[in-house]
């Protein structure tokens, strides 16, 4: 159901990589490079699109990111040829929790995605390269996503395929084994896996998504191909629930014409 | 590029016994590329550029993607560029038009406010004919009946001795709307279209299939040469697929550029290939528009 021709969405991604990259005034981007399957593809994608010379990743570990992601990261870098450099975010986190200690691993899990976020901005001035970002439909959808944090990006190359999707496509575009056979993770933990903490597989969350969103199906429907009714709705739960995290804030309407409300531009006017 | 459909040895001297209309032929080249959203100047540019090429490359008609001077995504843009009959644009068209006809897209502001998604024609120094898009799409991501107000006609036009009629993008999409060009004998059928690639499957774009089934219909079905001009390039992540395509009257789909990447499609149309077509299987001679309109006001006024 959720097979994709990856040649043809290669081409088109490649091809979008490229568009928003020179639109915009630049060469070059920027991949936070996690060890996962995500950024590896997306590393990939920039690399076919812009060129090694135009492609740059940070691996940004904390002192509990398991050693096989950095290790992954490397190599996925190596692969493709892109130059890397490791900051270790550790003394940053780190120093603030010293001084609020966090009350749950998750405030620090949000922490580290938004320092990474902090990092990569900063380079993106260093390296005159945007930010590509490395969520996909799955996490956009339920919210399993850092606001501000890993969300935050110049444009989401792989943002409108699902996860099952994602390793399809990381097949075919030849990312090492040990990246694709590993459990999912935002490694924001030790033992953490995506499919752990939303608690479903991802082959079904994605099934249940695509009959959701793309294809409008109603809960019968969607009971009918074999999903129990409690976790339709803990799915819809969740997309309604994270909203927030797909919009921009609220503006409160004064004027005739108000930003986000009825000032109606898209980014590229004039690109 | 792609080069011009060729004629067999054979079909040669089939023309060669008709009517001096039916004689001629004419070259035609479609312009897939991507407009810079909101910047007509730059626009107008491209279009000028494409227009030396295909003066020096021996084109007769050039046909742009719809809303080539602008871009799609218009917003609240819209009132800012729109084109206006007279106006400086409007008068490098005219002028680029007297060696070579052309045909653009363009939001067109007619009457102070009043915007249609126009498809226009200029020939030999003038502008000679203007479709204003009628089915304007103002669903998901489409909000046209926001910016547009939708036209009221399906009127044909004469590009040499050919007699030609234009579909702007969903309206290509309604059967009865190429209807109402072929009850009017159109040689010659034009498309023109912003259609954003989506619907991602195993098969490939969904969306690219919709307009190649179209472009069979129209020349097995309606027996119309027909040429489909889809443009590329991005808009906030929304990326228009190309795949630009010339059916031969009576035998479908015989060119087509280059899906999601810029590209130029060359056709020679013959309207002889309408009457061949038309002799094969005469759907045109037992088509019954009296009955379909005495039927539709049985049906409407039931």
């Amino acid at each position: 159901m959720l097979k994709i021709k990856c040649e043809l969405v290669e081409k088109i991604l490649v091809s979008a990589i490229r568009d928003s990259i020179h639109k915009n005034g630049f060469k070059n981007a920027i991949v936070g490079v996690s060890g996962g399957l995500d950024s590896a593809v997306v590393l990939a994608l920039c690399q076919k699109a812009l060129g090694a010379r135009h492609t740059f990743a940070l691996l940004l570990p904390y002192r509990a990111s398991a050693p096989e992601s950095l290790e992954h990261g490397k190599a996925v870098c190596a692969k493709y040829k892109v130059p890397f450099e490791v900051i270790d975010i550790s003394a940053a986190v780190d120093a603030y929790f010293d001084r609020f200690p966090a009350d749950t691993p998750l405030q620090i899990g949000n922490k580290c995605a938004r320092e990474r976020m902090s990092v990569l901005y900063d380079f993106s001035v260093r390296k005159k390269a945007l930010v590509a970002g490395t969520s996909n439909k799955s996490e956009l959808l339920v919210g399993y996503s850092t606001q501000f944090g890993d969300s935050a990006a110049a444009f989401l190359p792989i943002g409108d395929l699902y996860k099952t999707q994602v390793f399809e496509l990381a097949s075919h575009l030849g990312i090492p084994e040990a990246i694709i056979a590993k459990k999912p993770s935002a490694d924001l933990w030790p033992g953490q896996t995506d499919e752990g903490e939303i608690g479903i597989a991802y082959k079904d969350l994605d099934i249940i998504l695509h009959l959701m969103i793309d294809r409008r199906w109603d809960e019968g429907e969607i009971i009918e191909h074999g999903y129990a009714l409690p976790l339709i709705r803990r799915i819809k739960k969740m997309i309604v629930n994270s909203q927030f995290k797909r919009t921009m804030p609220p503006v409160i309407k004064l004027h005739p014409r108000t930003v986000g409300i009825d000032f109606r531009y898209l980014r590229d006017w004039n690109k | 590029m792609a080069a011009a459909c060729q004629l067999g040895p054979g079909q040669r001297a089939v023309v060669s016994q008709l009517p001096l209309c039916y004689i001629s032929s004419m070259k035609v080249r479609a312009i897939q590329f991507s407009p810079t959203l909101g910047n007509s100047e730059k626009n107008l540019q491209s279009h000028i550029s494409h227009v030396s090429r295909a003066v020096r490359d021996g084109c007769e008609l050039i046909v742009f993607p719809e809303l080539s001077l602008s871009g799609y995504h218009l917003k609240d843009l819209a009132c800012d560029i729109a084109l206006k009959q007279g106006g400086r644009e409007w008068r490098e068209l005219e002028k680029l038009s007297k060696k070579i006809d052309i045909i653009v897209g363009a939001p067109l502001e007619e009457d102070a406010g009043i915007i249609y998604n126009a498809a226009l024609y200029f020939a030999k120094g003038k502008w000679r004919h203007t479709h204003r898009k009628v089915q304007l799409p103002n669903y998901g991501m489409f909000e046209e009946r926001m910016i547009f107000k939708p036209g009221d006609d399906f009127r044909t036009f004469k590009i040499g001795t050919m007699t030609a009629g234009i579909l702007i993008c969903r309206e290509i999409l309604f059967p009865m709307l190429a209807y109402l060009y072929f009850i009017q004998k159109t040689d010659l059928l034009i498309g023109i279209s912003n259609s954003p690639q989506r619907g991602i499957g195993k098969d490939g774009v969904s969306s690219f299939q919709l307009w190649e089934t179209m472009g069979y219909v129209f020349s097995q079905f309606y027996h119309q040469n027909y040429v489909f001009v889809n443009r590329v390039g991005f808009e906030d992540g929304i990326g228009f697929g190309g795949g630009s395509f010339f059916a031969r009257a009576g035998q479908g789909i015989c060119r087509k550029a280059k899906y999601v990447e810029e590209d130029m499609l060359d056709a020679v149309i013959l309207p002889a290939d309408v009457r061949r077509a038309r002799l094969a299987s005469n759907y045109l001679r037992d088509e019954q528009p009296q009955l379909v309109l005495k039927e539709l006001q049985r049906i409407l006024h039931a």
